[in-house]
């Protein structure tokens, strides 16, 4: 079993019109042993920014606090909010840094710039960046998330429309893979605010 | 092949120790080479191979890519598979099919390793025709799937490398559907989806075939709609999947006979 594979796990990042979505299964477990299923994979930087973090559970925590402490200090000296374009330029040097050493883990950001378009990157475990217009997938599920979105995203989704899209997306991918799962959150983000839901999904 | 200047740069190279790399389409293998008269007294029959061994191997096996998809309805069946044939990296064709009529009523789709696919077709075809002139009629669909499941397992310890899906109408005229393994289990389904882009397609089929995590009403689809949601679902495959493209040839099986598609796809 790989690495990436240890604890499971899936993330989805869409763009609709000027607003995005992501969403994660809450799986924790240890190979096929199911430890959890309220882990958070999915972590609100700000009101416009979020990060997915899909790969060793260890990592995902560390490297979400990592991030929090480098983003607060860039706050503080430059006194404004990290546009997601930045912030995703720091992920992708924090991961480089550890290049014989890396962190396990795939990210995902996603978040409006201030003119209110998308952003989306999914990045390698050293911080190669992978820009997207439509959609984003990281986790255990890669292939049947690609199916499921590559057919069912299209242009300029609103917010209602884009959550039903992400969760069938999502909750068809996480059904069959054996390590994700175990229920759902799903995060709309508009430049009115975000809106967090969980889902009903299967509990295997 | 070599020579011996060539020779002596490429010992000289691996800094004078005795190994002549060679390059063949299963890999590279280094061989024990001594230009020196000193062999003289290594004149055993292995050649020396016991005093310096090396391997090689040999795989049966090729993956030729390509992906198929069936899916069973009230009163028909679709069968699907995309044209392109593949060795790694290469294409060796862009209009192969992967679909098989072995009877009216039934086709016959398999991605895998072409060779074993059309010696399965070969094998199916004599067996079933031997079952028409024993019988006097042709075999009905689920006749044909244990036929298949039978011929597959004769092969257990050395398999057709074929994933096949077998679609047609039974008995009733209902449209049925059966997967199989590379060894035989086989089972009836509502779809299934095989070869390199299944995991693309089968949680697609879950969720708007089987109509699974959706709370609004599961309307019965037919033939047509069928037909279109197969066509997505291959477009989709093909920008994704890497062995996936060059055209889809589609098949609806119902009681009055087959009706055959064409769909072109990406050709990259």
């Amino acid at each position: 079993m790989s690495i990436f594979t240890y604890n499971g796990g899936a993330i989805i990042a869409m763009s609709g019109k000027n607003c995005i979505g992501i969403a994660s299964d809450t799986r924790l477990g240890i190979q096929f042993q199911t430890v959890a299923c309220d882990f958070q994979k999915v972590f609100k930087m700000s009101s416009k920014l979020f990060l997915g973090l899909a790969g060793l559970a260890t990592d995902v925590q560390t490297l979400e606090k990592l991030l929090q402490f480098r983003m607060n200090l860039y706050e503080l000296r430059e006194e404004r909010p990290m546009s997601p374009k930045a912030f995703a330029e720091l992920l992708s040097n924090v991961l480089y840094e550890k290049r014989f050493g890396s962190y396990f883990v795939e990210p995902i950001v996603a978040g409006l710039n201030d003119d209110g378009s998308p952003f989306l990157v999914n990045m390698d475990c050293i911080g190669a960046p992978c820009l997207a217009k439509d959609y984003v997938v990281a986790g255990t599920a890669t292939a049947n998330m690609h199916g499921m979105c590559e057919t069912l995203w299209k242009e300029g989704m609103e917010s209602e429309e884009l959550f039903e899209t992400l969760s069938q997306a999502l909750l068809a991918s996480v059904d069959r893979d054996a390590i994700s799962g175990w229920g759902a959150v799903v995060h709309i983000v508009t430049k009115d605010g975000v809106m967090t839901r969980e889902l009903k999904a299967r509990q295997d | 092949m070599t020579s011996y200047m060539s020779t002596m740069a490429t010992l000289k190279a691996t800094n004078g120790t005795s190994a002549l790399p060679i390059h063949t389409t299963e890999g590279t293998a280094t061989l024990p080479v001594t230009l020196s008269s000193s062999s003289r007294k290594d004149d055993s029959i292995d050649h020396g191979v016991t005093q310096n061994p090396y391997q090689r191997a040999f795989s049966p096996y090729e993956f030729n890519g390509g992906t198929t998809l069936a899916i069973s309805g009230p009163d028909y069946a679709v069968v699907a598979a995309d044209t392109r044939l593949s060795a790694g990296f290469e294409i060796l064709s862009r209009d192969v099919t992967k679909l098989h009529a072995l009877t009216d009523k039934c086709v016959l789709a398999s991605a895998g390793c072409k060779t074993d696919v059309d010696q399965l077709r070969s094998v199916l075809d004599i067996r079933q025709k031997v079952y028409a002139h024993n019988h006097r009629k042709p075999m009905s669909t689920p006749a044909v799937a244990q036929l298949l499941s039978n011929t597959l397992y004769y092969k257990r310890f050395f398999p057709y490398y074929a994933f096949n899906v077998l679609a047609g109408v039974d008995m009733e005229g209902r449209g049925a559907v059966y997967s199989y393994d590379a060894i035989g289990s086989y089972e009836r389904t509502p779809f299934s989806a095989s070869g390199s882009g299944q995991s693309f397609l089968i949680p697609l089929m879950d969720n708007v075939i089987s109509h699974k995590n959706r709370c609004d009403e599961k309307k019965e689809l037919g033939w047509e709609e069928v037909v279109e949601i197969v066509k997505d679902a291959f477009v989709t495959a093909g920008e994704r999947d890497i062995y996936t493209g060059d055209a889809v040839e589609i098949k609806v099986i119902t009681k009055d006979g087959i009706n055959n598609i064409h769909f072109p796809l990406k050709q990259d």
